[in-house]
């Protein structure tokens, strides 16, 4: 029963995965401005920004020299951190390599105009990768004590509960389909629309587009109940669902 | 191959030692070949309930450093023949294990044993996330609190995310619900949690229950593992756990208030 030391141990290996990633589509190339935007986007829903990785997309940018380093500057100060620039010109793509960023080339399919507020017909989603649409997440199991999940660009769903301690993170709206005795934040970019869902609330906090309220704060009669929380002039609203 | 089980529980002090030592005694006592080893570096205690304290000489970090092989470090237990004990290291701290250390005494532990014990340490840190790296089972002890129950819930995120089963994507750990301490009278007083309110928290699959008792406590302080008592509840829950660890169906006991049963309990030779 000696120790066998034949098991040769490698350091690493490499393996492909999908990551949910945030882009942030730069529409001025103004570390000021940026700035600005940035500390109100804080102020709404600090929940966000604890260190989020970002791309930074300067496709809609017409300027082949970007104050690349300004603008990193002011994400990590604002607790972003840029991982990566997609498009630009060939300088840009140089500056990005210099500053230890990675580059991706444009997006191929062409970027929807944010101005416009028709929806557009949902994209082809590439064959082995099925993407939802919305750019939602659908959780199955117990979120436990200690983990968090974030949908940073659509609804999340958690088919489960959510335990004390846990917390659960959407742009979008967050539906619950069981207890929820965690954390909820809804709307975390703003958007004063989401609501949250769920089956059976003893959350110890629910927060849309950074407007919160502690278990503390909540009537204690909806406890243990199904219920649905909006925004309504600026305060939480909780209603039964039964 | 031996099955690695790791019995951890996040909090401190609801009997994660006492269990791996009743769990391995019982699994045992059943024939299998048997070893539990204790991963609380800095704070050995198995050694005392295994009632094997004074035949220490080696333990697991001499063993991960080299200093001595693995049988002079492995203690055979008194009672069954089956049963060996890998005491910690009292002197050291747990940085002195290694994650290719523990992986190379598993390893050589594979291969003559049928069942290997991890008595991890409390907390979430390193010593703990050893214990329970290379597990392919898990026991998560829990007391009928809610802290107890709060930290259970933390550490079977950790289950299914920092061990080598989660890294590999394979099959994950198969996850155990041990409720210990469990007071049926205070339950009904609602001074404790009751058992369905632990499983809907934690939702998962209940391999025992453990009532508060005497026996518990007499049994560490004499060194013998209360799965020799038979006649007391603790040790004859613990022969039920290890009953369906073995894959048998075994009805729930001692999960009851009732007046008449504690009387006859009392009478019928609970205490020697």
């Amino acid at each position: 029963m000696s120790l066998n030391v034949d098991r040769a141990s490698t350091a690493f290996t490499f393996k492909g995965g999908m990551l949910p990633m945030t882009v942030m589509e730069l529409t001025s190339a103004d570390p000021e401005r940026i700035r600005e935007q940035l500390a109100g986007k804080l102020s709404q829903s600090p929940a966000f920004f604890q260190h989020t990785p970002v791309v930074l997309s300067v496709e809609k940018l017409d300027e082949p020299h970007l104050a690349l380093e300004r603008i990193c500057a002011v994400c990590r100060a604002h607790k972003l951190l840029p991982v990566a620039v997609r498009g630009g010109s060939d300088p840009v793509k140089q500056s990005a390599w210099a500053l230890g960023l990675g580059w991706f080339p444009p997006q191929e399919i062409k970027p929807r105009n944010l101005e416009s507020v028709a929806t557009p017909a949902p994209e082809a989603a590439a064959d082995n990768e099925p993407v939802p649409a919305s750019g939602g997440r659908i959780h199955r199991g117990t979120v436990r004590s200690g983990q968090q999940l974030t949908a940073p660009d659509g609804d999340l769903v958690v088919i489960g509960a959510v335990n004390a301690g846990a917390e659960v993170l959407a742009a979008g709206n967050v539906h619950v389909y069981g207890a929820l005795r965690g954390r909820a934040l809804a709307g975390i970019h703003g958007d004063a629309q989401a609501g949250i869902f769920c089956r059976e609330l003893h959350a110890e906090l629910l927060s849309v587009a950074g407007n919160y309220k502690r278990l503390e704060d909540i009537d204690p009669r909806l406890l243990g109940s199904a219920v649905q929380v909006r925004l309504s002039d600026d305060q939480l609203a909780i209603a039964s669902l039964a | 191959m031996a099955k690695i089980i790791v019995v951890t529980s996040g909090k401190g002090g609801v009997g994660k030692t006492t269990s791996a030592a009743a769990i391995a005694t019982g699994l045992a006592l059943r024939g299998n070949k048997t070893v539990v080893i204790d991963f609380d570096v800095g704070l050995r205690n198995l050694d005392l309930i295994m009632g094997c304290e004074r035949r220490v000489v080696y333990d697991l970090v001499n063993v991960i450093q080299g200093e001595a092989g693995l049988n002079q470090a492995l203690i055979r237990d008194k009672r069954v023949d089956n049963l060996h004990i890998l005491p910690a290291s009292q002197t050291r701290d747990k940085d002195a294990l290694t994650n290719e250390g523990v992986e190379k005494v598993l390893d050589s532990l594979s291969e003559d044993f049928d069942y290997i014990l991890c008595d991890s340490p409390a907390g979430i840190e390193r010593g703990a996330q050893l214990a329970m790296y290379f597990a392919d089972e898990a026991v998560v002890v829990t007391n009928p609190e809610v802290s107890s129950v709060r930290d259970s819930d933390r550490i079977l995120g950790l289950l299914a995310s920092k061990t080598r089963r989660a890294e590999r994507s394979q099959d994950p750990i198969k996850e155990h619900l041990l409720i210990t301490r469990y007071n049926p009278a205070r339950v009904d007083h609602g001074d404790m949690l009751n058992l369905e309110d632990i499983r809907e928290i934690l939702a998962i699959n209940l391999i025992g229950l453990i009532p508060e008792s005497e026996a518990v406590l007499r049994a560490s302080n004499q060194g013998i593992p209360v799965t020799h008592d038979a006649n007391s509840d603790a040790g004859q829950a613990y022969t039920d756990t290890v009953s369906r660890l073995l894959g048998e169906e075994v009805p729930l006991r001692f999960h009851e208030y009732q007046k008449k049963s504690l009387l006859s309990r009392v009478f019928g030779g609970g205490r020697r």
